[in-house]
């Protein structure tokens, strides 16, 4: 099981080497539909809004200036995480120190492919699961699981009783 | 006579303008809208960390956009405004620009 420490200003992960190799697969995947940024990919949508709903042209400007940074900040945020969480030594567990500013990769990242998988698993307004029998109950863990790693990773950073 | 009526004016004037940039310096909204999938502790971290909001602040405009849908969380130029959605969007939060109502 994952574990999350206080490291100086940052976070001290420990991970098996299990969940390392599946936050590494799913950093890639991340990384491929950033990458591939298809406007029929309704997870798109989810990553990056429309600033103006009501203003297709506003809208269109905006997303001109802003992708390109967007894209490329949200695709170093997974390739860094795919890379720390890359195992191929055989090690049983993975440790990884973040300072703040790559916990914030992090912190994005998991943001990130949790609104896909919500998209993919089709998460409702109100937070429950639409219901629908075709839809993949290991997404379905995967998108709990990252909730629980940002959140223990959140109460390392921002304790609530600071 | 005349030279008086035109100072006046032209001071008229000068107050117009002031008066029409100070109120186009603040007349444009960041919003932040809920959505079901970011953590509460994530979002108020966000607009702690980015915004320099304090604690009780953060967690203010956190709670509102998650009881009401939604949140003003800055007011200003446009330019600025549009500068903020656009680092909510890369924290993964739903935001848009919106003219502030007179």
């Amino acid at each position: 099981m994952i574990v999350a420490g206080r490291s100086g200003e940052g976070v001290r992960l420990v991970l098996e080497a299990e969940e390392a190799m599946l936050l590494s697969e799913l950093a890639d995947q991340v990384d491929s539909v950033l990458l591939l940024g298809s406007g029929e990919d309704p997870a798109i949508d989810r990553l990056l809004p429309n600033a103006y709903p009501d203003d297709v042209e506003a809208a269109g400007e905006f997303e001109r200036y802003t992708r390109g940074s967007l894209v490329d900040g949200k695709r170093q945020a997974a390739q860094s995480v795919r890379d720390a969480t890359d195992v191929s030594d055989g090690r049983d567990l993975v440790e990884i120190e973040l300072d703040e500013s790559e916990a914030w990769g992090w912190l994005t990242f998991l943001t990130d492919l949790r609104l896909i998988l919500a998209e993919r698993v089709g998460v409702t307004d109100d937070g429950g699961y639409a219901e629908d029998e075709e839809r993949d109950d290991y997404l379905r863990a995967a998108y709990e699981w990252a909730g629980f790693v940002q959140g223990s990773m959140l109460e390392i950073l921002d304790p609530m009783d600071a | 006579m005349t030279g008086i009526l035109e100072a006046t004016d032209v001071e008229f004037d000068v107050d117009l303008d002031r008066a029409t940039r100070e109120g186009a310096a603040r007349s444009w909204r960041a919003i932040v809208w809920d959505d079901p999938v970011n953590l509460m502790s994530y979002v108020s971290y966000v607009f702690r960390s980015y915004f320099g909001y304090s604690r009780e602040e953060a967690e203010r405009l956190m709670l509102l956009v998650h009881t009401t849908g939604k949140a003003v969380v800055a007011t200003g130029n446009r330019e600025a405004m549009e500068r903020h959605v656009q680092a909510m969007h890369g924290y993964g939060l739903q935001a848009t620009v919106a003219r502030a109502e007179p």
